[in-house]
């Protein structure tokens, strides 16, 4: 089998790992061939519209479990291949230096027994590190069930490590996946978190849940992404809207995959570590996001005794809790009402999503609307009108 | 009745500073500055030149903080036709407010600046993932780019540093600057160079053939979303992309 071959069956059994960031670190190019840039740089963009940053490829599709929604399971009658180190870093040198990629995403199947998977890991990036003296990104899997050692090794080598948690809850695990277990994933969480340091994955890592593939509700899984966050420092937890690959009873038979609720979702994980919010304050337990509204105006909309809030003087949270207002602009607002005093008018030329934040806010004890118009119908109504061209954009009925 | 005078310079970026300064100095009130290259004379306008004196361009710039000179190098490089105006009354409120400027964005200029000063970041950021380097037979790594804005010597930067141990030359295709870089120093030529015709390595085809079979895989079928793609990675980005190329050409058609 040539490289041709075997790059196409292995990136297309690893494009289902939602990860593509490439930012957190700042490798140094030192003697060797590239740099981590601390921003992360997109290259290019598929057909689907995600980000390609890193050669996203699996060492082995040959895995030994048989999880249910998995293109590797065992029983699955697909091509089965396998890179050697010296194909990898071929690739990945090459592509580097004509500027295609930022780095190597490095995946596996599960082949043998988790310490030697990991093993083959090591031996591939140790190569690519020592032998081309490469400094790009590297992203890498931390298999769960490897020993403590082989994590160590690894996590000195690469910028971020991940282990996939894929469902948020026990039984949903046991469901789909009999042969993983939460626990051997969380361990390796611990390890990686204790071991944290600047030599030790600079980048953090990372975990991936799939989305509409079990009854869990979205309150399980927010909740869940903010127990990981707290307990593990996690730097990010990517979701992926289920796709159905593999027939079985055990899943849903889905048409399209759940691609607003993964929205929401994303927008909810947002508000939790960059906005202040807790799990709990956006979502009742058992619940769903609405898809007609994002979770900050669902949430404003329920507290709406908490607003209109005047934008010359509440505080940076206070801000960021109005909809339409960001990190950046709500710095910005701070900054600059010292200086003048804002109007609506000056609210656009600093980044404020206008066409959200006017129900939500006052400038100097003025209401955009006539006051009486403040209340749950009027604004509910505007605002969903507003959202739907954004619907049709996203072509999920066509 | 006010005049309607037309200020022109000569197109580089310390003429301009020099420009700015002798109308600064002399309390002029511009209605527009342009580069000559750039000028088309109009009925009813009258245009105005300055000598060029580098000693007061300089005396300005050093009266400027770190921040703001980035700020308006930014700006210079944007291919916004009203930059230079706009540059000029941030100088000048820059001079009154110094670096409190940046907080003062109800300020038409400082809004307007920032906005184009941003506009060209962004562009530098993203030809930071959209340069396609061609391995040449030389071991020249050669690559074209059609950027917006000028943004040439800030991209060189980022590759200084990323490829140190290669040499490489981009060239932006619009502007004709060509930009190499050979053992830790870059090389700026501004003409049409003699170019032969390019050799590529031998092995270029089969990684641009790699390339783009994994660009193809990659995507998934059940998600295609190519509007998304196309806002995130505009067309006009699209002829030196060369995973791209294929889709460009089709359309042509």
């Amino acid at each position: 089998m040539d490289v041709q071959e075997k790059l196409q069956i292995l990136s297309d059994s690893a494009k289902y790992d939602a990860s593509c960031s490439s930012s957190g670190s700042k490798r140094a190019s030192k003697k060797g061939l590239g740099n981590a840039s601390i921003s992360g740089i997109c290259h290019s963009y598929s057909n689907d519209g995600r980000c390609i940053s890193l050669l996203k490829i699996l060492l082995t599709n040959a895995c030994i479990y048989n999880c249910e929604y998995c293109i590797n399971r065992r029983s699955n009658n697909i091509k089965r291949a396998t890179f050697t180190p010296e194909e990898i870093c071929y690739i990945t040198v090459n592509f580097y230096k004509r500027n295609y990629i930022e780095g190597l995403f490095l995946s596996s199947a599960v082949i043998k027994n988790p310490d030697y998977t990991m093993d083959l890991i090591i031996n591939t990036v140790s190569l690519l590190r020592n032998k081309y003296n490469f400094n790009g990104y590297i992203h890498a899997k931390a298999i769960p069930g490897a020993s403590s050692s082989s994590i160590k090794k690894l996590g000195q080598l690469v910028d971020r490590l991940s282990a996939n948690i894929e469902l948020p809850s026990e039984a949903s695990i046991k469901l789909l996946a009999p042969s993983k277990n939460e626990k051997s994933v969380t361990k390796i969480m611990q390890q990686i978190k204790e071991n944290k340091n600047k030599n030790f994955v600079p980048a953090g890592q990372s975990t991936q849940m799939i989305i509409g593939a079990t009854n869990d509700s979205d309150y399980d899984i927010i909740n869940k992404s903010s127990q990981l966050y707290q307990n593990y420092s996690l730097k990010r937890v990517f979701y992926s809207a289920y796709i159905p690959i593999n027939q079985s009873s055990l899943l849903p038979t889905l048409t399209i995959p759940p691609l607003k609720r993964e929205h929401r979702l994303y927008q909810a994980d947002w508000l939790m570590r960059f906005y202040g919010f807790k799990a709990k304050d956006l979502l009742e337990k058992d619940d769903n996001f609405n898809l007609l509204l994002d979770p900050k105006i669902t949430w404003a909309l329920k507290n709406l005794n908490e607003f209109p809030k005047e934008i010359n003087k509440v505080n940076y949270y206070e801000l960021l809790k109005i909809p339409g207002i960001g990190p950046t602009s709500a710095k910005r607002i701070i900054k600059c009402r010292k200086k003048f005093k804002i109007t609506f008018l000056d609210l656009k030329k600093m980044g404020v999503v206008l066409k959200r934040a006017k129900y939500f806010i006052t400038c100097d004890n003025q209401y955009y609307f006539k006051r009486d118009n403040f209340n749950k119908n009027f604004i509910e109504k505007k605002l969903i009108l507003e959202e739907r061209p954004k619907y049709e954009q996203m072509r999920l009925f066509e | 009745m006010n005049r309607v005078v037309t200020y022109i310079y000569d197109d580089t970026f310390i003429d301009l500073i020099s420009l700015i300064a002798k109308l600064i100095i002399n309390k002029a009130r511009p209605y527009s500055i342009q580069s000559k290259k750039n000028y088309v004379a109009t009925l009813f306008s009258e245009y105005k030149e300055y000598e060029f004196d580098p000693k007061i361009a300089k005396k300005l710039l050093n009266r400027l903080s770190h921040k703001t000179k980035k700020a308006i190098i930014n700006m210079y490089l944007s291919n916004n036709n009203n930059k230079e105006i706009v540059i000029y009354y941030f100088i000048k409120n820059s001079l009154k407010y110094e670096d409190d400027i940046f907080q003062m964005r109800n300020l038409k200029c400082v809004h307007e600046g920032l906005k184009i000063s941003k506009n060209v970041t962004r562009e530098t950021h993203k030809f930071k993932g959209f340069t396609r380097f061609k391995l040449l037979n030389n071991n020249v790594l050669y690559a074209e780019i059609l950027p917006t804005n000028n943004i040439i010597f800030l991209l060189s930067k980022h590759f200084k540093v990323r490829l140190r141990n290669e040499k490489w030359v981009i060239k932006d295709v619009k502007r004709n600057i060509y930009c190499m870089y050979e053992k830790g120093k870059i090389y700026y030529v501004n003409d049409d160079l003699e170019v032969n015709k390019l050799e590529f390595d031998e092995n270029e085809n089969q990684i641009e053939k790699l390339w783009k079979n994994f660009f193809n895989t990659i995507s998934i079928k059940e998600r295609e979303n190519k509007k998304h793609q196309m806002s995130l990675m505009p067309k006009k980005y699209w002829k030196y992309i060369i995973e791209m190329e294929d889709v460009n050409e089709k359309s042509d058609k």
